[in-house]
């Protein structure tokens, strides 16, 4: 997986001439972004809220090392077992040697990050074990043999035409479209057959608490539940910056989580796995194993980039992004899409690989005043492009227009200057609401952005004006 | 070096010592936590039923029943419903009683109309109920069925999540399982059309009785 200007740049162009994307982009982000904004609004202090939980995240990463080895402790007593994992290849290495020994041919997943960030599932397939996603929405991509576009909502770039289709062809039925009931009854079927006779289930982890040893999973569907119940085996992959100390913590994450995804108060199921099933369990898992997860992580502590193991991955910032919103989720070519992928990516898979992310960014600022943890996306995309130029790993031409992106952003006041006048400028090259700039005024990525709005985002956001742009 | 030695090693390097903020507030108060809770869960498309003692609450679950033409239920062994002769009171449907009944939980699950349960606490904020794993109380009752009702006393309401960590006690070892379940099972996978029941129940009731 990779993403260099020309392959951004190509896919955007894309994405963005694409309409019906264009429309399910805009309604899918928007709803998610409006609900989001109601439900902050009932919760009392929420700011407040957000800056403990900030100190919490920020004080947990100085001191790693503690809370994993309390949570090694303690799920180890709880009876299940921690695996430590370099890299993708150690976690692939770990998952197979366990259904190996199993003699696992058929595995049901729970959505999972982690495991898509390390291709989990192919591994897996060349070793002739099946891997079936059983979240509705990565049902449906993997049915699609494609990959997710959205962190909590995979499939948002399908039709409900789409989906019809690849659920018929997998049952052998047509399906209308337009009976939404029979659709996802039909995928029940399909998917409870998978549930009741896979040898083993693999989820990620939203969290892990340190100080019960627990994993914590989040779904509205109820899948996670499935798969850490039903098969005789469970392995949660969970990346090691995903630790809260304890559960007083945890109901922060827990409520942030969910409000920020998908403006509900709680996700329908919060499930807590701690250890195997207990004698006297009437029953559960039999095993339950914990592979954790560095690929990169522990590099970025102590480091600038720190701060962008805060994360915890609700999505929210996608659906604020003007460039999320444009050119859609599979122009990152990576399992972390939008802002928190555009930083988040070129540090954990390799920026050589990503060259083009840290440009997908208009450092508009909403990403970083929607985050529940308040991460500074636009500090760490402009740390990531001077690195680049520091590194010459970008041509001349780019260079010098990042040369002076930096110095702007570093100079809020010149910044807020050459907005207004970018608004300005832009008159005669808008069109439609989108910008078409003469290539040569716009070297970086001779991209095709959405026109600065009259107002700014930045000023709308402060506004509290949600309303579609 | 292990995997495990190499990566604590690495962040023993960089750990320094930040003083952990303490536990947040709940900032709740809410006036009638029965009024809430039934508001919060109903938000969701669950259903409340309120009984004013057991009884009556017991007489909520059978008109339940009657409506979802129940004819075979799976119940958790535990309180209160491990005091109530269940299989005498509604002889017309095939019970498994967790723990007592003899054949295969997990088949009788996958197959069963309804699965009753209690549960371990309530919270008013969100609608939520909170269920362990355990002797009696089998996780898949709750979820494999299409219907879960749920028996909830007035008296086990917490006003929200934090009030209710706050009150976990540290020194009971978590079961291996538990559950935070705040309403019918739903997606939106599907351009975000609201569907429920693809993986859980459809229908959750929780019969709330003084
Ligand atoms: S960066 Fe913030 S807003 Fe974006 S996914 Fe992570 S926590 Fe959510």
């Amino acid at each position: 997986m990779t993403a260099t200007l020309s392959e951004f740049r190509q896919r955007a162009k894309t994405a963005i001439e694409d309409v019906r994307l264009q429309g399910a982009l805009d309604g899918g982000t928007g709803k998610l972004w409006e609900m989001r904004r109601l439900t902050f609004e009932e919760l009392p202090n929420s700011d407040a809220l957000r800056d403990h939980f900030k100190a919490i995240r920020s004080a947990t990463l100085r001191n790693l090392v503690e809370h994993l080895e309390t949570f090694e402790k303690n799920a180890t007593a709880a009876g299940a077992n921690v695996h430590w994992a370099r890299d993708g290849t150690d976690a692939r290495e770990i998952v197979i040697s366990i259904a190996q020994e199993h003699g696992v041919k058929l595995v049901t997943k729970s959505k999972s990050m982690a495991t898509e960030e390390i291709h989990l599932n192919e591994a897996l397939a060349e070793v002739g074990v099946e891997a079936i996603e059983t979240d509705l929405g990565e049902y449906i991509v993997q049915l699609a043999e494609e990959t997710p576009s959205h962190i909590i909502a995979p499939a948002i770039h399908k039709t409900r035409h789409e989906a019809a289709e690849l659920l018929g062809r997998e049952s052998g039925r047509s399906l209308s479209p337009d009976d939404l009931t029979t659709l996802t009854g039909e995928a029940r079927k399909l998917l409870r057959k998978r549930f009741l006779t896979a040898g083993m289930g693999i989820s990620g982890g939203n969290m892990i608490v340190a100080e019960t040893g627990s994993v914590v999973l989040v779904t509205n569907e109820g899948n996670a539940r499935m798969v850490t119940s039903v098969p005789p085996v469970h392995i949660a992959v969970v990346g090691i910056e995903k630790i809260i100390p304890t559960w007083d913590a945890a109901a922060i994450w827990l409520s942030l989580l969910a409000r920020s995804a998908s403006g509900q108060p709680l996700s329908i199921y919060t499930s807590v796995i701690t250890g195997p099933s207990r004698a006297g369990d009437p029953d559960g898992t039999g095993e339950v194993h914990i592979v954790l997860l560095d690929n990169g992580r522990s590099e970025l502590v102590g480091t600038k980039y720190e701060e962008v193991l805060q994360c915890i991955r609700c999505g929210a910032c996608l659906n604020v992004c003007p460039v999320y919103r444009e050119a859609g989720g599979h122009s990152y070519d990576s399992p972390y899409p939008g802002p928190i992928g555009a930083v988040v990516t070129p540090l954990l898979l390799g920026r050589e690989n990503y060259e083009a992310l840290p440009h997908a960014s208009s450092l508009c600022g909403a990403c970083k005043e929607v985050c529940p943890v308040r991460i500074d996306l636009p500090r760490m995309l402009l740390e990531l492009r001077a690195d680049q130029v520091a590194e010459r790993t970008i041509p001349w031409k780019e260079r010098k227009a990042e040369e002076a992106g930096a110095f702007v952003f570093k100079h809020e006041k010149l910044m807020r200057f050459m907005t207004n006048a970018a608004r300005l400028a832009q008159r005669p090259f808008s069109r439609d609401g989108k910008l078409h700039l003469p290539q040569r005024l716009n070297p970086a990525l001779e991209r095709q952005l959405p026109a600065l709005a009259k107002r700014s985002f930045r000023e709308m956001w402060k506004s509290g004006e949600l309303e579609e742009k | 070096m292990s995997a495990r030695e190499e990566i604590l090693e690495r962040l023993r390097r960089k750990a320094s010592n930040v003083e952990m903020p303490g536990a947040w507030q709940s900032q709740r108060n809410f006036p009638d936590l029965a009024e809430r809770f039934t508001a919060s869960l109903t938000a969701v498309r669950g259903e409340v039923r309120r009984a004013e003692n057991l009884e009556a609450a017991l007489v909520e679950v059978g008109t339940i029943l009657e409506e979802v033409s129940a004819k075979t239920v799976v119940a958790n062994n535990e309180s209160p419903l491990s005091d109530v002769a269940l299989a005498e009171r509604w002889p017309e449907c095939a019970w498994h009683i967790v723990g007592q009944s003899s054949g295969d939980l997990r088949e009788f699950c996958a197959g069963a109309d309804v699965g009753l349960s209690g549960v371990e606490a309530a919270l008013a904020e969100t609608g939520s109920l909170v269920v362990h794993s355990g002797v009696g109380k089998s996780r898949l009752a709750t979820l494999l069925p299409p219907v879960h009702i749920a028996l909830v006393p007035v008296s086990c309401l917490a006003p929200d999540i934090f009030t209710w960590t706050a009150s976990r006690n540290q020194e009971a070892p978590m079961p291996s399982n538990l559950n935070l379940i705040s309403g019918p099972s739903k997606s939106a996978d599907i351009e975000f059309t609201l569907t429920l029941g693809v993986h859980g129940p459809k229908r959750l009731v929780a019969v709330l009785y003084e």
